[in-house]
């Protein structure tokens, strides 16, 4: 079996999945994370509870660098094979990635200013977060422009989505190589800063956004393969109806 | 309790946001699947009418009085 192959099983048994097995998996996950975050998980002493913001900030950011790298993976795939449902994937999770991105720079803004007292910094991290939210939003208003069939606009948009995936390490690493408001590292690494109280949490709160997103990629995707469709019906259309 | 509406804050603007998401989302796929099946009865109405003769692009002309006449010598 082959790559392409593969994958349509897969998503074939994503598309009957998606509105029988996700909603419910989806919302008792959410339901988990929330009950977890508020009442479950230890009040922090010096943050405060705010704090708790941490079990939706920190799952969205790393499975918003997730939808980006299946964004970028999907248009490598574009450029290979040059199918068009490629692009679909692509742009359902750029579209996900974009969402999250808005929600990490929200929350991590709210976040910020009961613990640095302001909402926005130039801090490394922050700017280079909103460049990947810049970059990601230009690539799908790039592709609103062309039609969902236009294979020319969605290769160069391909490019643009792979060498925007670049910014993830950046950010990932930018703790590490400047000085930043945000903390080091405390949950990836082989020996995490929090008690197991919070980390447990904050894994409830990974399933629980993973599969949110992987839900509304799926819906997502559906959508943009229908645009495909209704392009494809409206030339049709117009080619018998000029004959 | 120190910090408790930003903690509120935080969470209300990801629900708003995912149901304000979801809601555009049901729109589209909605509006789309309407506009699917109006294309494909198009199509299958198109599919079933059978084509029709090409119109001509203008009118017939009347003949003036000479070029009847014209017409009546090549006739003879």
């Amino acid at each position: 079996m082959n790559l392409s192959s593969l994958v349509g099983t897969v998503l074939a048994r994503a598309d009957q999945w998606r509105w029988t097995v996700m909603p419910p998996l989806v919302g008792v996950a959410m339901m988990a994370m929330i009950v977890g975050a508020l009442v479950a998980a230890p009040r922090e002493i010096v943050q405060g509870e705010v704090q708790r913001l941490m079990y939706i900030h920190v799952p969205s950011a790393v499975i918003m660098y997730a939808a980006f790298f299946v964004t970028a993976f999907s248009s490598v795939m574009l450029l290979w094979k040059r199918d068009m449902r490629w692009d679909a994937i692509a742009r359902a999770s750029a579209t996900v990635g974009v969402f999250l991105c808005a929600m990490v720079l929200l929350s991590g803004a709210i976040w910020g200013k009961p613990t640095w007292g302001v909402y926005w910094s130039w801090d490394a991290r922050l700017t280079s977060t909103l460049i990947l939210f810049l970059i990601y939003t230009a690539y799908l208003l790039a592709r609103s422009v062309a039609g969902p069939l236009d294979e020319q606009a969605a290769r160069y948009a391909a490019v643009f989505a792979i060498i925007g995936v670049v910014d993830i390490p950046i950010i990932q690493m930018s703790v590490r190589w400047w000085r930043t408001l945000h903390p080091q590292p405390t949950v990836f690494t082989p020996d995490p800063a929090l008690p197991n109280e919070m980390l447990l949490v904050l894994l409830i709160g990974f399933v629980a956004v993973f599969a949110l997103a992987a839900w509304l990629i799926m819906l997502q995707s559906d959508t943009e393969r229908a645009s495909q469709r209704v392009t494809a019906l409206r030339a049709e259309v117009d080619h018998r109806e000029m004959a | 309790m120190e910090n408790i509406e930003y903690l509120f804050a935080g969470f209300a603007v990801f629900w708003a946001g995912l149901f304000i998401y979801l809601v555009l989302l049901q729109a589209r796929i909605r509006n789309l699947t309407r506009e699917i099946e109006r294309l494909e009865e198009r199509l299958a109405e198109s599919e079933d009418t059978p084509a029709r003769p090409a119109a001509p692009s203008t009118p017939p002309r009347e003949h003036t009085p000479a070029e009847r006449r014209e017409a009546a010598e090549q006739g003879a």
